[in-house]
C-alpha cells in the first residue's frame, strides 16, 4: 500500500541550525497521526516542508507516491493537502462567508463562479451548500455575515478548522489546534476532530499531549529537529527515551 | 485660491493614479518597485508618438497609450520581479532600480532627450463666480473619483479583488486555500502599471515630458504610500490628494518648498506611526 504522505531523508537548515534533521516520516490513508515534542524540536518546520511554505535543504516528500517535494503550496492543497497555522491564521479584514468562499471558489473552475466575475453570484448559488455545510460542522452558522476581526481566538480557530475542512483535504495538518483556547473550546475542537477523522488523514502537532492520545493512532515524538520515536501513543509515552526529552533525568531518578 | 484648490487636487488626483500600483505591489509582494516609473513614463512616450498619428483624438491616442503598457508590464512582472518575491527589500530595490534606469536610457536611445510639448487636449475654461478653471483638470480630477469609486467597487465586490484583500492581510494564507497569488498578483500588477500610465498620458499635457519624468515623480509617490499606508487603497486616495493640495498650498506662497513640504509631511507621520517594512 502506498504511503498518502511519506518523507525520505527530509532535512531543514537555516545556516548553521538543523530544525529538521533526515526524517523519515509516513502517513497511510485516513490515519490520524499526531506529533509531539519540546519547543524548537522542528515540529512546525516539519509542517512547513510538508505544505510547500519551505524548499527542504536536502531530502524528499511524497504524496500518494508522487514526488512533490518542489510543488508550490497551493498545488499541494489542490492535491489533497491542507493545513492550519499555530497562530491562528484568516483573514480579518472579511466577513466569515468570504473567508469559507474563497477557500471553496477553486472547486468550480468549470463552473459558473469563475467566469462570473462578481462575488454575490458565488455567494447566492454556487457555493452556498459548501459554506453553509462547513460553518455548520463548527457551529458557525449564525456567524456567517459577522466580520471575522469581531469573532473570539477560539472562534476563529473553530473558521480556520471549517476552511480546512472545506477544502476537502485527503490530509489535514492541524498545527497545535488547541493552543490559546479555553477548556470549553478545546472539547469543541476535539469533538470536532473526532467527527471528521473517518472522512481524512489528520496530522495534529500539539504540546496537549493528554488531549490527543485519546485521537490519534500513531504518535511521533520530535526533538532536536529528529523523531526520536513513534508508534503506538500508549507505546511511545512510556519510552524512557521520551520521557527523558520531556521530563528529564529527575523523572528517570524519581522512578528508579 | 480656488486655482490653487484646482491644482492641488490635479496634482493629488495624478498622484493617485500612480500610486495605486506602487501600494499594492508592496502590500501584496514586499517589493519596493522602482520600476514602476518606467510604465509610467513609456505611457506618455506612447502618448507622444501615437498623439502624432491620431492628431486631435486625444483620448483614442491615450487609451491604446494605456493598453500598449500592459504587455510591457506583464514582461516586467513575469521575467523580472516575480523573481524578486521574499527577497530582501535592498535586493528588491536595487534590481527594479536598475530596470528604472535601464528604462530611461532605452527612452533616451529611442525618442531623445529633448522635452516634447503637449497641449491641453480640451482647451477650454469654466467660467464660474467670475474665475476661469481649466475643464482639462477638472476632468483629471472627476476621472480619479470614479476610479476611486470603481476599484472599491472592484475590491469589495469581485471575486478577484476579494483573493487580493486577502493576499494584503496574508499571502501564504492564501496559498493555504489552494489560490496560486503569483497569478492574482500578476493581474494587480499590469493593473496597477495601466492606471501609472493614465497618470501618465493625463499628467502630460499640463507638465513637461522629458526621459527623466518618472524619476522625478518617483519619491513623491513614495511618500504618498507612506503617508497613506501600504496596501491601503482608500489611504492612498486620501493620502494623495492631501499631498497634492499640501503642494498646491506651499506652491503658491513658497514655490521650491512644494515638494519639501511633502516630505516633511511624510517625516511627521512616520514620527506619529512608524511603519514596519
Amino acid at each position: 500500500m502506498v504511503d498518502l504522505i511519506s518523507t525520505q531523508d527530509l532535512t531543514k537548515r537555516f545556516d548553521g541550525l538543523v530544525a529538521v534533521n533526515q526524517v523519515n516520516f509516513s502517513l497511510q490513508e485516513g490515519q490520524v497521526a499526531g506529533i509531539i515534542g519540546p519547543n524548537g524540536s522542528g515540529k512546525t518546520t516539519l509542517f512547513n516542508l510538508l505544505s510547500g511554505f519551505f524548499p527542504p535543504s536536502a531530502g524528499r516528500i511524497t504524496f500518494c507516491g508522487k514526488d512533490i517535494t518542489k510543488i508550490p503550496p497551493h498545488k499541494r492543497v489542490e492535491m489533497g493537502m491542507a493545513r492550519t497555522f499555530q497562530l491562528v491564521s484568516v483573514f480579518d479584514s472579511l466577513t466569515v462567508w468570504e473567508n469559507l468562499v474563497l477557500s471553496t471558489i477553486r472547486f468550480k473552475r468549470d463552473q459558473q463562479s469563475v467566469q462570473s466575475f462578481f462575488f454575490a453570484p458565488a455567494r447566492k448559488r454556487i457555493v452556498v451548500d459548501d459554506c453553509l455545510k462547513s460553518l455548520e460542522s463548527v457551529g458557525l452558522e449564525k456567524k456567517a455575515s459577522a466580520r471575522t476581526s469581531e469573532l473570539s481566538y477560539g472562534e476563529k480557530r473553530m473558521l480556520e478548522i471549517a476552511i480546512g475542512l472545506s477544502l476537502k483535504p485527503r490530509v489535514l495538518l492541524l498545527d497545535e489546534p488547541l493552543s490559546g483556547l479555553s477548556d470549553h473550546e478545546i472539547g469543541g475542537v476535539l469533538d470536532l476532530i473526532h467527527r471528521v477523522r473517518e472522512n481524512f488523514a489528520l496530522v495534529i502537532i500539539e504540546h496537549k499531549i493528554s488531549k490527543i492520545v485519546s485521537v490519534v493512532k500513531k504518535l511521533s515524538v520530535m526533538n532536536e529537529g529528529k523523531i526520536l520515536c513513534e508508534g503506538d501513543p500508549e507505546k511511545v509515552l512510556r519510552d524512557p527515551a521520551v520521557r527523558e526529552c520531556y521530563w528529564g533525568k529527575e523523572e528517570e531518578n524519581c522512578s528508579t | 485660491m480656488i486655482h490653487t484648490i484646482v491644482y492641488g487636487f490635479t496634482i493629488g488626483a495624478i498622484l493617485y493614479f500612480i500610486t495605486i500600483g506602487l501600494s499594492l505591489t508592496f502590500g501584496m509582494m514586499r517589493v519596493i518597485n522602482f520600476a514602476h516609473t518606467l510604465t509610467y513614463t513609456i505611457g506618455v512616450y506612447m502618448l507622444v508618438s501615437l498623439g502624432a498619428l491620431f492628431k486631435g483624438y486625444f483620448v483614442i491616442a491615450a487609451m491604446i497609450a494605456v493598453v500598449v503598457v500592459i504587455p510591457i508590464s506583464y514582461l516586467i512582472e513575469r521575467f523580472i520581479i516575480r523573481r524578486l518575491y521574499g527577497e530582501s527589500l535592498d535586493h528588491t530595490f536595487i534590481a527594479t532600480f536598475a530596470i528604472a534606469l535601464i528604462g530611461v536610457d532605452t527612452i533616451k536611445w529611442i525618442w531623445g532627450v529633448r522635452p516634447y510639448p503637449l497641449s491641453d487636449p480640451i482647451g477650454e475654461y469654466l467660467m464660474i463666480w467670475g474665475l476661469t478653471l481649466p475643464i482639462y483638470r477638472i476632468v483629471i480630477v472627476m476621472i480619479a473619483i470614479l476610479l476611486f469609486i470603481g476599484l472599491e467597487l472592484f475590491f469589495r465586490k469581485s471575486i478577484v479583488g476579494k483573493i487580493v484583500v486577502a493576499a494584503l492581510e496574508d499571502k501564504d494564507g492564501v496559498g493555504c486555500l489552494g489560490i496560486d497569488v503569483d497569478h492574482y498578483f500578476s493581474i494587480v500588477f499590469m493593473m496597477g502599471s495601466a492606471l501609472a500610465a493614465l497618470g501618465g498620458v493625463l499628467y502630460a499635457p499640463i507638465s513637461s515630458v522629458h526621459p527623466y519624468m518618472g524619476l522625478s515623480i518617483l519619491l513623491l509617490c513614495f511618500a504618498v504610500v507612506i503617508v497613506g499606508g501600504m496596501g491601503n487603497l482608500r489611504g492612498t486616495f486620501v493620502s494623495a490628494l492631501a499631498l497634492g493640495m499640501v503642494m498646491a498650498v506651499t506652491a503658491r506662497y513658497w514655490s521650491q518648498g512644494a515638494e519639501t513640504m511633502v516630505f516633511i509631511v511624510m517625516a511627521i507621520v512616520l514620527i506619529f506611526r512608524p511603519i514596519d517594512i
